[in-house]
């Protein structure tokens, strides 16, 4: 698994899987849980993902959300794009996928 | 075909209400994520980039057609309708929900399936030649040695924690399609002097980090005493094998850092003290094993059929498909068929739902109801008559699975990589199809020739890449996948670990390296009989190394 980076002051978001269905998740600005990244809260400094990471993990004590952590994002675009490929493959699904006709 | 018997039933359905039990703990905060995270690795249940994925393990690589159609009802029922065959003869399925995973496991249980030994660090499902029981060149069925070792080894209590996982692979021909040496153990069953049949024990083997061929530990050993041997093997590996360092835990790190002869006497002192005990196999149990294995009911069959020999010289698909895709069988009149996993351009190893429903409607008609699964991600007709082969053709076309590539460049082998695997660094199957796509023309596919390619996401070779005879290892390079290419490398009987070419490449540069290897091949050969690897081994790899970095 590639490293995480260090997160300085820029543009970040928490993620997780959800417990029950797996599902990648985005901790939003009502700390709740969504599928869309789009729905993610963003701050933008160490302080303010650490806040956001600590809410995270109440959460994750509660048996709703499993490993949460921070990931950068570029925050000038809409939806908020990660930074890594590998956060960029959670938000929009494999790669291979897209080629596939649904079942 | 092996049927479970009241053991083995109530064993697979005790675990799946423990399981559900576990599950429940789970979601009700009882046990945490971190106490619950072995347990459900331990029923194959892994989390991966986007969902839970699960690991089905197939015993050997044998289904029956029941099976295989109660895998793509499940595939559906809990699945996107897909399944994915895997390097180990498994099969996954990629979007699983934790809440249902007890129901998908109830599901299995009653098609006599389930999922462990797929995780953990024990002795997982053990593996062997796509072709047992029915190749030519075969000298025993090896799949009654490998549900002996799973009988034995399945809840082991003193292996189910081991410093690593451990991986068994038994081969019953002299040409080895199981890769027994770069397995933890193993078998290849050959004759001795006196014409007995028994086990070369090879050790050691193994991909991954830090990758070896195995050594063999014993040239023969009777086949009575193998359990006896096998659990020396384990015993002393449990003992020494280490377990201060993840990556150095494998018990082919202990066989390289004591060396095979002191490897090789830790074991044989270990077999002294017990080789006559409770694991000396009885003839009489070995025996109704085997009568599990009993050859099908063949026809007696004599000269090539005319059906077989008109539709080879009329029709010009077929015979580029049966030229590739069968295999000579030990009854006459018989062919073994490869059925491609690998059409040109799609997922390697994946199958749709109703591909798995025809495959097994074809095994029912065409090959007494049983399929195999192959370590090169492919499925196997394992006895189908030759007079039946050009409508088996036909079958498989109507559902996109008559790909004529069995064995060739875009025959890929490839891990799910960074799309799905949460330890991957790099994506492997979009590479692969893209490389596939390059020798779509099957004029130039064919005049190639043999040529295994395989690719891994990440150092923990899943795709094989070191035993490919071109390997390709994605890596990440400051936030970009790069791919590194190996060359030289082979899993059979003359196994080898390919030697790496230069430096990494961009995916572009990569899928082009690819062909520039290949026309340098075509290139270098003496004569089309000349495989890339034979050329390969004869002119090394200077001339391949400066054509792919020649290019300024």
């Amino acid at each position: 698994m590639a490293k995480a980076p260090k997160l300085n002051s820029q543009p970040q978001v928490v993620t997780a899987n959800h417990l029950l269905s797996g599902d990648v998740v985005y901790l939003t600005k009502a700390a709740s849980w969504s599928r869309r990244i789009a729905d993610a809260a963003v701050v933008a400094n160490v302080e303010a993902g650490a806040a956001l990471l600590a809410e995270a993990e109440t959460q994750a004590k509660k048996n709703i959300v499993i490993a949460p952590y921070l990931i950068p994002v570029d925050a000038s675009v809409t939806p908020p794009k990660p930074i890594q490929y590998r956060e960029v493959l959670r938000a929009e699904g494999p790669s291979t996928e897209k080629a596939r006709p649904a079942a | 075909m092996y049927e479970y018997d009241d053991i083995d039933q109530t064993l697979v359905d005790e675990r799946v209400a423990q399981f559900r039990d576990q599950v429940a703990r789970r979601l009700s905060g009882e046990i945490s994520e971190d106490e619950f995270k072995p347990l459900r690795l331990q029923n194959g249940l892994y989390l991966q980039l986007h969902a839970y994925m699960l690991r089905i393990a197939i015993p050997y690589g044998t289904l029956s057609s029941r099976q295989l159609r109660g895998l793509a009802q499940i595939g559906c029922t809990y699945d996107r309708g897909w399944g994915h065959f895997t390097t180990r003869q498994n099969l996954q399925y990629n979007w699983i929900k934790l809440e249902e995973t007890a129901d998908a496991l109830a599901d299995l249980a009653k098609i006599q399936m389930h999922a462990i030994q797929t995780s953990g660090n024990c002795i997982r499902n053990t593996t062997t030649d796509q072709f047992a029981g029915a190749a030519h060149d075969e000298i025993e069925d090896p799949r009654v040695w490998c549900e002996i070792i799973r009988q034995w080894s399945t809840f082991h209590p003193e292996f189910s924690f081991l410093p690593r996982k451990f991986k068994i692979a038994v081969t019953g021909s002299p040409n080895d399609r199981a890769a027994v040496r770069v397995h933890d153990i193993g078998l290849r069953m050959h004759k001795n002097a006196a014409g007995e049949i028994g086990f070369e024990v090879i050790v050691g083997g193994g991909l991954g980090r830090t990758p070896f061929i195995g050594k063999t530990i014993r040239d023969f050993l009777p086949k009575q005493d193998l359990l006896s041997y096998l659990e020396a093997i384990l015993r002393v590996y449990n003992q020494f094998g280490r377990r201060d360092n993840l990556y150095k835990a494998r018990i082919k790190i202990l066989v390289h850092e004591i060396g095979i002869e002191a490897m090789r006497e830790k074991v044989e002192a270990e077999f002294a003290a017990s080789k006559d005990g409770a694991l000396k196999l009885p003839q009489d149990a070995i025996d109704q094993i085997a009568a599990q294995f009993a050859p099908p009911a063949f026809e007696k069959l004599s000269g090539i059929s005319a059906e077989y020999a008109n539709a080879f010289r009329t029709d010009f698909e077929f015979g580029l498909w049966a030229r590739r895709n069968t295999f000579k069988h030990k009854q006459p009149g018989y062919s073994i068929v490869t059925i491609s996993l690998k059409k040109e351009g799609a997922p390697p190893g994946d199958a749709s739902a109703e591909q798995m429903n025809a495959v097994a409607d074809i095994a029912d008609r065409y090959s007494f109801g049983e399929i195999r699964v192959t370590h090169e991600q492919n499925l196997v007709l394992a006895h189908v008559k030759q007079s039946d082969l050009p409508a088996v053709f036909k079958a498989l076309k109507a559902y996109d699975l008559a790909t004529p590539n069995v064995g060739l460049a875009s025959d890929i082998i490839a891990c799910p990589g960074l799309d799905y695997c949460a330890l991957a660094n790099a994506r492997s199957i979009p590479i692969a199809q893209q490389i596939a796509l390059r020798f779509k023309n099957w004029e130039r596919a064919h005049d190639i020739g043999e040529l295994k390619i395989k690719i891994s996401g990440c150092i923990n070779a899943c795709g094989h890449h070191h035993v490919g005879h071109i390997g390709i290892l994605g890596v990440d390079k400051a936030g970009e996948e790069f791919y590194q290419i190996t060359l030289g490398g082979a899993a059979d009987e003359q196994a080898a670990i390919g030697d790496l070419i230069g430096p990494a490449l961009n995916t572009r540069d990569a899928v082009d390296a690819i062909d520039t290897l290949v026309e340098t091949y075509l290139r270098l050969r003496n004569s089309s009989d000349e495989r890339f690897l034979d050329t390969y081994r004869r002119v090394g790899l200077a001339p391949f190394k400066e054509a792919v970095y020649a290019v300024a």
